[in-house]
Formats: structure tokens, C-alpha cells, sequence
């Protein structure tokens, strides 16, 4: 047969293109090496389909370590700045594309996972309206407390999410990339989740408020969330340096900041008020929480706390980062405890004790996991007392 | 709980709606706008000369959980063909070895260009003010990902399931060798990510998405599918259906500037940029990849090239923006040209620069220079000889001692490379409109093509001042640029490259390349 095809010809399906097709096709293969990416080093025994996907589509040069390409950027910035430089962060490495995902996510098992938890969520929310479960809860914390508060920490979730557009922009490893863009994707999850929450409350209680009017108010004028909205402004549109804007979300902020409202106040209180319904969406933003931080672990402790020849370096930088930030994350607590004197007390719950106890856990979790990895020296007993003082009662 | 509390809720649920409820997406949507506050820092970190709108809206309205949902479906689709009924039925070994070939180039430079749009993405997230505009860049900024990741798998699934594996199993490492990498970085990388954010916008989603996606991830399935691959079509048109949602990125984006006064003074000028940068490297190489890398044809690239970036783009697409002062850009006229002998030109200099590459070329067959005269009147007087002097001296056999680049240089026909788009071309023999222009900035020489790019480079030399291949290896021999750069299979001395697909032709090795000697040369040297 000729060459030329008539619309909609398939050499696979066309008996005769196939035999032409055949008839050229080797009789054994030519190469007997079918593991794509085998030069690349795996993480574990062997190369995973995470590794084997994701590892060195980053197209750099070799002056920026870890690329495999030669030569300079084909075009620049107006002025003449690089595409991607080394000079966009403090940190050095020897190998940017060393980080590695502990969940192996590449984008079908993300999105694969969120859609489950997707579905799973429409058809615990028939079952609880179904169920009459709203019936529990108690009004103050459902009209002030959720509605407010936890709509105003909608804010803190949003801004942090648009902290990751620069550094998904400037950071110089690919695996890297992805990750952040997933991370970052989780946060407006989170937003999303809350706006979600007060939109189905709003279907079950009559008068509700779904707006976002009064979160908003409550997030910019408020004093409770005061030091956190500076905190997350600045990490957001301050900090230019991609890998300090993670360290500052991810290692200072929400670690501390994020964990004690997530965990400790809106998940750990919310059945003592009745509310079966709050728990269901903290405890996904925990599963994310959890997930990024194993992604951030392995970037700022195993790659580059680790790194053979920067490491004592950058985990210097993390410590000096940690000075910055850290200080800035207490007094966002400390404006949080504010929040106490806005809810019915229950003894031993609510009260100073149980307050303290649930600090010791955050900064505990937080020595142990991040600044105990860098050797970072925090003073938790002055931390926690700087965080009570902000108590009203 | 205090009892009172209890008992208070207790008698508000009187009130509730016992009926099983749930929130979609869409009610979650509508409040996405209202997520931001102003607060003083408030700003990009990718400066823009335009203004975005603050109340920019986007088409199609998701939600995280919704995406993932939505894209987990598709996901499901296109792997379960994939690892089922296409391996079962052998599918990798039923692809014709030209496009078998071929499909390591395509895929991986897409792949490169998606992986760049992640980052492209990113920064427009970063730009856009409005929330909602920032939450159709951040769905594109997760797609892109997937594009990287199937692009990846396509070259994956080849080496395990394919005829020749080299260059599928290391495309990532192995493509920076050759002559065609540097201007895929320039148009599919640099050209989403350096620069004005909306230019960049124009770049990627409004030209390289809204214009040659379609050619690219569209005409290249019904290519695929004439060649055997039904591969190649089950990933990239799963790839499309985000395109669309892409293209209406692009569309807001010029939306969101249509009200600022900078769009009037630099819309047209960015969009004739980014149109000129884009088709300067795709109409050459597509055409290219289609007509020299196929054994069964589709249709001459030109036609395809005419209905989709002529017609369907320039009129239709860019028509629809005319109201936002949006232009067709004055450069199409050129490009027009371009379509029907600049991939011909092309293919004249990849085939002589075979050894550099990480796929097999193929030289047409007697049957094929039929079809590209017939559709391209006077190739074979200018092409078809030139191949059948190649042929006669034995290019394909490594005992023939002949690579067709020293026919370039027996012949004084020196190869030089554009320096904007990195594209390379011969003024001797090009029978598209490329001519030789230089220009000397800062000590150095520099070649250009075309008025365009050397208008580009007059107005910011600064941005384009890459070195290209030839100056990267003057006077290295190229079996050791080769061996340097991984160019050689897992034996450790047969090529990746080679200049045939021909079963039962031999294989070069790097001794053969070493036998001949060739040292590179700049050839802007002698200017």
C-alpha cells in the first residue's frame, strides 16, 4: 500500500499498515535496557515510578547543582537575570534534585488520595445532616466559635497557600517543585474546607451566616489572629527566598502556630462543645500537615541539613531563620489565647492548666521534630509563659 | 458542656433540616473571591508593566478536592489502557520504528514544556490579584504536573514495552546534546518563565497552548495512530482536555489587562513576540517530526499547519480577542512562509548532525521523496539530491567513513545558529526565508535568521546572549562529546543515534565516529 492514509487509517487496527509495520519492526529489541531513568540514584533499594516520572525533568545546567544540562538560559528576565539561579536562595546544596516525597506522590496517587478524601467527605456530610448530628452542638461554638474563628482561620490557610506560587516559581529541583505545588494545594484545600464547613452549617441552621464578611473582619481588625495575619503576610509577599518561605510556613509557623489551632484547640475542644462535625475537616488538614511535613523533613533535614559540604552551613541558616521567625510565632499564639475568654469555660479544658498542658505538647512535637534536627536551643518554659500572658482571665 | 448549652442546642435542632445534605463544589466556589485582604505588602514578586484586575474572574470554577476528583477519573481511564488492553496486545511493538523514534523526541520535549509551565504557572498565580484568577493558574500550575508526569510515562512505557529502548529509558539526560535542544529550552522553557508575567502568559497559554497544543498534542495522535502508536494517543489526548482550561487561562489573562492602558501600547508588540518565538522552533520541528519521522502519512504539514495555527488560531482565536484591541500578529505572514519548506530545511541539518541526537533519523525512502514532491513541488530538486548523494555515499553504513556533515563542509556550506530562537540553519541551502545577519555584542559574534528575532535581540541583547552548541564544542572530537554527554546505549559503544531504522543495517559505534576525526568548529569564526 502507499504511504499516504486515508482519514482515520490505524496502523495498529489496519491489517495491511500492520504488516508493513511489522515487516519493519526489529525481529529482538535493540536495547536491553528498559529501566527509564537508570541513571538516576533511587532512594530506596530500587528506582520507584515516583523517581522513575519525576526525577530530572528540571532542565538546569550544571552550575546550578544536580543539572544535567550545559550552558546558560536561552532567554532571561528583562535586564538579563537567570531563569532559575543559585542566588535565589541562602541555602546550597550539592544536589538540589536529591529531595525525594516519603509518600512517592506523583500527580495521579495525589490526586487519587484527595479525590477519595473528596467523595469520603460528600458522603459523611449526608450522613451527618441525615443523622441529626447538629443537634449536639453547642450554640456559642458553633455561631461565634466556628463562624468567626475558625472561618477567620480560613485566612491563615489561604495566605500560607500563596506563599508556595513564588517558591513553586523559583525553587531549582524538580521533585521539589512538585511537592510544593502539592503542599501548596493543600492549604487552599484547607481554606476551601472551612468555607465548606460554614456553607453546610449554613444549610442546616437557619440564620447561620455563610458569608465570609465577619471571618474577614475578624482576620484583618481582630486581635486574636493579629500577630498571625502579620506572620502570614510577610511569609507570603516578604520573604523572597523560596526555601525560607517554607522554613518560616512550614517549619516555624504552622508547626507551632497552625498545630496548637488545628489540634489543640479546634480539634481537641470541638466535642466537649458537641461538635462531631469540625473534627472530620481538622483531621484531614492533619493528614495534609502530616504528609508535608514528612516533604519539608526530607528537604531541610535529609538534603540539606545532611548535605556533605553545606550542611553544618545551612543548618546554621535554619537556626538563624528559626531566631527570625520563631518569636513572631509565639506572640501569634500568644494573641490566639485571646480566643479563651470567647468560649464557655470548661474546667480543666478550657482553664490555664489544660491550656498549658496542650502548649507543652506543641512545643514538645516541635523540639523533637524540627528544632532538635538542627540542634536549636528554645527556651519552651519562657515560650509557653509569654504565650499565657496573652490569656484575658 | 454546660447543661443549658445542651439543652439550648437541642431545642435549635428542632429547627434543622433532617433531609441528607452535602455542599458542591460550586457553593464552595462562589465565595473563593472574597479570600483575600489588601494589606500594604500586598504585591507580586514578578513585576508586570500591565495591571491584572482585581476582579478577574475564571471559567471553569473548581474547587482542590473537585480537581483531584476530576482528574482521578481521567487518571483511571488512560492507565487502565495503558497497563491493559494496550500491553496486552503487544501495542509498544506494533508502532512503526520511525515513529517509535520519533516519539522520543515528542514526548520528552513536550514534557519539558509542561514541566516549565509548572514553574510559568506559578509566578502567574503569584501575579494575579484576584482569587479566583490565581485559582485557574493554580489548577493549571497541578495539570502541569500531570503533563510532566504522563509525557514521562509515554517514554516510560516505550522502554518497557518498546522496540529500542535508547533514548526513551534517558531522554532527560541525553537530549542535551544535539542540535534541536537549545531551542526547545527557548520556546518550551526560558520563553514561559523569564520575563514580563503576562508576557509570559502570552507565551505559554496564549500562544503555546492556544496555538500549537493543537498541532502538537492533537495532530501528533492522528500521526501516532497512521504509524501504529495508539500509545501516544490514549496519553496526550487525556493531556488535552486540560488544554482547554488552559487556553481560557490565557483568554483571562488578557481579560484581566483589557481595561489598563499598558495593554494598548504593548499587547500586540508581546503577543507578535511570543508568536514569532514560539513558531520559529514548533513549525519547523513539528513538520519535521510529522513528515520525516512517520513512514505512514497523515497529511503534508503544511495544510495541518495552515488549519490550525493559520486559520483556527490567527483568525478565529485571536479574532475572538479583537475586542480587547488584540491583533493577529504581523509576524503570521512570515511564518506562513516558514510552514512550507522551513521543517525541510530543518531536517536537512538534524540528519547531518545525526550522531548528536538520542533517537534514529531515517533518510526518506524512494517512495516518500515521491510524496514530498508531489505535495512540495521542487523539494527533490533541492533536498532530494542532496539525500541521494548521501545515500550513494553510504551514510547509513558505519564502514562508509562518511557523516553528511562533512558533505557540509566539503561543500563550504557552513551551519550557523539563530541565536534567539537557538535555531539552527544553513543561508546557503535553505530554501525558506532564513537569511544571515551578525551582529558583535560584547566581543562576541552573533548570528540571526529572520527580522523578527534580530529585533528581539536589538531591543535586549541581555536576555538572549546563550551560547549554542558550537561554541559549547569547539574543538572537542565528537565521539567524546558523544561519550562525555551519554550518548551511547548500555553496550557502552553503540549509539543512541543512528542514522537509520533499517533492521538489519549496522549500528555505529563511538569507533566509528572516532575513526573520522571530526573536531568542531565555529563556524562564526571565519565571519
Amino acid at each position: 500500500m502507499g504511504i499516504q492514509i486515508e482519514t482515520g487509517q490505524r496502523g495498529l487496527t489496519d491489517p495491511v499498515m500492520q504488516k508493513v509495520i511489522a515487516d519493519a519492526v526489529p525481529d529482538q529489541p535493540l536495547e536491553s535496557n528498559r529501566k527509564m531513568n537508570y541513571f538516576v540514584k533511587p532512594r530506596g533499594r530500587r528506582l520507584s515510578e515516583y523517581e522513575i516520572l519525576c526525577c530530572y525533568t528540571q532542565p538546569t545546567p550544571d552550575w546550578i547543582p544536580g543539572g544535567l544540562d550545559w550552558g546558560d538560559w536561552t532567554q532571561k528576565f528583562h535586564g538579563g537575570r537567570p531563569s532559575w539561579g543559585n542566588e535565589t536562595t541562602e541555602m546550597h546544596s550539592t544536589d538540589w534534585h536529591k529531595h525525594r516525597d516519603p509518600a512517592k506522590r506523583w500527580h495521579a496517587i495525589y490526586v487519587k488520595d484527595k479525590a477519595e478524601e473528596w467523595r469520603y467527605t460528600q458522603r459523611f456530610l449526608k450522613q451527618f445532616s441525615s443523622d441529626g448530628q447538629i443537634r449536639t452542638m453547642d450554640p456559642v461554638w458553633r455561631d461565634e466559635v466556628l463562624n468567626d474563628y475558625l472561618g477567620a482561620f480560613c485566612f491563615n490557610e489561604y495566605g500560607l497557600f500563596n506563599s508556595h506560587s513564588s517558591a513553586t516559581r523559583d525553587c531549582l529541583g524538580d521533585t521539589l517543585r512538585m511537592s510544593i505545588a502539592m503542599i501548596g494545594l493543600d492549604k487552599v484545600d484547607n481554606a476551601q474546607m472551612i468555607q465548606l464547613e460554614r456553607t453546610f452549617l449554613a444549610k442546616l441552621v437557619p440564620d447561620f451566616p455563610e458569608s465570609t464578611d465577619q471571618p474577614k473582619k475578624e482576620w484583618t481588625e481582630g486581635a486574636i489572629y493579629k500577630g498571625a495575619r502579620e506572620t502570614v503576610e510577610d511569609i507570603w509577599q516578604d520573604t523572597y527566598d523560596w526555601n525560607e518561605i517554607l522554613w518560616a510556613g512550614h517549619q516555624v509557623h504552622d508547626a507551632i502556630f497552625g498545630q496548637f489551632v488545628r489540634r489543640e484547640f479546634f480539634l481537641r475542644l470541638s466535642s466537649y462543645y458537641g461538635d462531631n462535625l469540625t473534627p472530620f475537616f481538622i483531621n484531614q488538614m492533619q493528614l495534609y500537615h502530616s504528609q508535608t511535613k514528612g516533604i519539608t523533613g526530607d528537604m531541610f533535614f535529609h538534603c540539606l541539613g545532611d548535605d556533605a559540604e553545606f550542611g553544618d552551613y545551612n543548618r546554621r541558616l535554619m537556626r538563624a531563620w528559626t531566631d527570625k521567625w520563631l518569636p513572631r510565632t509565639v506572640n501569634a499564639l500568644k494573641d490566639f489565647m485571646g480566643i479563651f475568654a470567647k468560649i464557655p469555660e470548661i474546667e480543666h479544658v478550657t482553664t490555664k492548666d489544660a491550656i498549658e498542658t496542650a502548649l507543652n505538647r506543641v512545643f514538645d512535637d516541635w523540639t523533637e521534630d524540627y528544632a532538635d534536627k538542627i540542634g536549636y536551643k528554645a527556651d519552651k518554659a519562657a515560650m509557653i509563659k509569654t504565650v499565657l500572658s496573652g490569656l484575658k482571665k | 458542656m454546660a447543661i443549658s448549652a445542651a439543652t439550648k442546642a437541642a431545642t435549635d435542632a428542632l429547627a434543622v433540616n433532617r433531609a441528607p445534605t452535602s455542599v458542591n463544589a460550586q457553593e464552595v466556589h462562589r465565595w473563593l473571591q472574597s479570600f483575600t485582604w489588601d494589606f500594604d505588602k500586598n504585591r507580586t514578586k514578578y513585576p508586570t508593566k500591565y495591571k491584572m484586575a482585581n476582579d478577574t474572574k475564571e471559567q471553569f470554577k473548581l474547587i482542590a478536592k473537585e480537581y483531584a476528583r476530576m482528574e482521578s477519573v481521567k487518571d483511571e481511564r488512560q492507565f487502565g489502557s495503558l497497563q491493559d488492553v494496550l500491553t496486552r496486545v503487544d501495542a509498544g511493538n506494533k508502532v512503526h520504528p520511525k515513529w517509535n523514534e520519533t516519539m522520543k523526541v515528542i514526548s520528552n520535549f513536550l514534557e519539558v514544556g509542561e514541566y516549565n509551565a509548572i514553574a510559568a504557572t506559578g509566578m502567574l498565580w503569584d501575579s494575579a490579584t484576584a482569587p479566583e484568577q490565581k485559582n485557574g493558574y493554580l489548577a493549571q500550575t497541578l495539570d502541569e504536573i500531570r503533563h510532566t508526569n504522563q509525557c514521562g510515562y509515554v517514554n516510560y512505557y516505550f522502554t518497557k514495552h518498546g522496540q529500542d529502548a535508547a533514548g526513551h529509558n534517558d531522554a532527560r539526560r541525553t537530549r542535551t546534546i544535539g542540535p534541536l535542544w537549545k531551542g526547545m529550552k527557548r520556546v518550551f522553557s526560558d520563553g514561559f518563565i523569564s520575563g514580563d508575567a503576562v508576557e509570559c502568559s502570552i507565551n505559554l497559554q496564549l500562544v503555546g497552548e492556544a496555538c500549537f497544543t493543537n498541532p502538537l498534542i492533537v495532530a501528533v495522535t492522528e500521526w501516532a495512530a497512521a504509524n501504529g502508536d495508539e500509545i501516544t494517543p490514549t496519553v496526550f489526548l487525556s493531556i488535552e482536555t486540560d488544554e482547554l482550561r488552559h487556553m481560557a487561562n490565557g483568554y483571562q489573562t488578557v481579560v484581566s489587562i483589557a481595561n489598563d492602558e499598558a495593554a494598548s501600547k504593548y499587547l500586540n508588540t508581546d503577543l507578535n513576540n511570543a508568536f514569532w518565538t514560539q513558531q520559529k522552533y514548533f513549525t519547523p520541528v513539528l513538520g519535521m517530526s510529522f513528515e520525516y519521522g512517520s513512514h505512514f502519512k497523515v497529511e503534508p504539514w503544511v495544510k495541518t499547519w495552515n488549519r490550525w495555527v493559520y486559520e483556527d488560531w490567527g483568525g478565529i482565536w485571536i479574532g475572538r480577542l479583537g475586542k480587547y484591541g488584540v491583533n493577529s500578529p504581523a509576524s503570521l505572514r512570515d511564518a506562513k512562509k516558514d510552514a512550507y519548506w522551513a521543517h525541510h530545511d530543518l531536517f536537512l541539518i538534524a540528519y547531518a548532525l545525526w550522531p548528536t541526537g538520542f533517537f534514529r533519523l531515517t533518510l526518506p525512502t524512494t517512495e516518500e521523496m515521491e510524496w514530498f514532491e508531489e505535495n512540495y513541488p521542487g523539494w527533490h530538486a533541492h533536498y532530494g539530491v542532496i539525500y541521494e548523494e548521501w545515500r550513494a555515499r553510504g551514510c547509513e553504513d558505519p564502514n562508509s567513513g562518511f557523516l553528511p556533515i562533512m558533505w557540509f563542509i566539503e561543500n563550504n556550506h557552513p551551519i550557523y545558529i539563530d541565536r534567539v530562537s537557538q535555531v539552527p540553519f544553513c543561508p546557503d541551502l535553505c530554501k525558506g526565508a532564513s537569511t544571515l545577519r551578525v551582529h558583535e555584542y560584547n566581543g562576541k559574534k552573533n548570528t540571526f535568521s529572520d527580522d523578527w528575532g534580530e529585533r528581539m535581540w536589538l531591543s535586549e541583547p541581555e536576555r538572549y546572549e546563550c551560547q549554542n552548541m558550537f561554541e559549547q564544542y569547539a574543538g572537542r572530537e565528537l565521539s567524546e562529546v558523544i561519550a562525555e554527554l551519554h550518548g551511547v546505549r548500555s553496550d557502552g559503544k553503540t549509539l543512541i543515534a543512528q542514522p537509520h531504522t533499517n533492521k538489519d543495517g549496522k549500528m555505529w559505534t563511538l569507533d566509528d565516529i572516532k575513526a573520522l576525526n571530526c573536531v568542531f568548529t565555529d563556524p562564526v569564526d571565519a565571519l
